[in-house]
């Protein structure tokens, strides 16, 4: 399975098992970091919500493209929601991983990431935001990871192509 | 020289390491101080506090990398308020992992902030092993880093510094994890539940 998800509408329709979900459409808290998904419900996040449908497909996903608008260098506050409240992917533990300590690892395939990422990003947030997301590529199981600095405008065709490559 | 404004940026708020960290550092500063938390969303009652101080300390943990959401929220408001005065924006972030360096990029996040919106910026004290750290026999050590911070606020002399558990990587990660199969157990929740590769029963 391969994983669209945006937070603004796309007009898209995916083939197969893909699937695509609009973040935008969704109800989503933040994470309030109570660690209830590492030590009272292990995998389960105690906030019941449309998150709880989303972190298993990013789990799960084996291709991922990621569409944000970005702020500071980072994306921006609906997707970042999001990956915050994936963290019940994760387990509590600790483990040496490219030299560094970070947290095992559920049953996360590891993915290439596309990161589509929109607005009037200058050159220092492009910089800052390719940081963040290798070090992301550590915690989220990216084995490999592109990321596209486009206009809104240009969000849609940007997607189209890359969604192409996963079904040619 | 105006008051120290400090922010609480954890949406864990009153129970947060970030809200020990400033408990520490309140006894520590010689400077008045006023206080707000980025959850309580009482943003004009904030501004209008921090137009009486002349230096704004943002205490938060890492989130997934980079700067939680709450903090975010927090900064998008701060950037549609009218300020009176030049402040100068200092940092305290923890992360629970044993390197210091991982906070990096939120503090870059930070410093852009400071740019796009003419704040100066000051000093920055990068805490790791942030969870555990003030339980354990090396609390001296943050508490030692978090004065060098409030010395450097009073002094208006600029820091850049970092702290962590002074033991092997192969040691921090038996002791934590320890600390998490104990947190664990406060819940009635085995090592082994907390083990589980499932993630919502798949």
């Amino acid at each position: 399975m391969n994983l669209l998800m945006s937070d603004i509408s796309l007009n898209i329709t995916l083939k197969d098992d893909n699937k695509y979900v609009d973040l935008s459409k969704l109800k989503i808290a933040n994470c309030v970091g109570c660690f209830g998904c590492w030590t009272k419900t292990p995998g389960k996040c105690v906030i019941r919500d449309d998150a709880t449908k989303v972190y298993p497909l990013i789990a799960h996903s084996q291709k991922i493209i990621y569409v944000s608008r970005l702020y500071l260098g980072s994306y921006d506050i609906t997707m970042k929601t999001m990956l915050e409240r994936a963290i019940p992917t994760q387990k509590a533990f600790i483990r040496l991983h490219n030299g560094e300590t970070h947290h095992y690892q559920r049953n996360v395939l590891e993915k290439d990431a596309v990161i589509i990422a929109y607005g009037d990003i200058s050159e220092k947030e492009q910089k800052i935001f390719k940081k963040l997301v290798e070090r992301n590529a550590n915690n989220m199981c990216f084995k490999d990871w592109k990321i596209y600095f486009v206009k809104e405008q240009d969000v849609e065709k940007t997607v189209i192509a890359e969604v192409n490559k996963w079904e040619n | 020289m105006g008051k120290l404004m400090i922010v609480n940026g954890s949406p864990r708020a009153v129970k947060s390491n970030s809200k020990n960290y400033i408990e520490i550092l309140k006894k520590n500063i010689n400077k008045d101080i006023e206080e707000y938390n980025a959850i309580s969303k009482k943003i004009d009652l904030f501004i209008s506090k921090l137009n009486s101080c002349s230096d704004l300390l943002l205490v938060f943990p890492l989130y997934a990398d980079g700067l939680p959401v709450t903090l975010m929220r927090f900064l998008k408001e701060l950037e549609n308020a009218k300020l009176t005065q030049k402040i100068k924006v200092h940092v305290l972030i923890n992360c629970g992992f044993v390197e210091p360096e991982q906070n990096n990029v939120a503090v870059e996040m930070i410093k852009l902030f400071c740019k796009k919106n003419h704040f100066d910026f000051g000093s920055v004290l990068r805490i790791a092993s942030g969870e555990a750290i003030l339980k354990t026999p090396f609390a001296f050590i943050a508490k030692w880093n978090i004065k060098k911070l409030c010395k450097s606020i009073e002094k208006e002399k600029q820091v850049n510094i970092k702290c962590t558990m002074p033991i092997s990587k192969k040691t921090f990660i038996k002791a934590s994890t320890n600390y998490w199969i104990k947190y664990g157990q406060k819940n009635n929740i085995t090592k082994e539940q907390m083990d589980t590769m499932k993630i919502e029963d798949i």
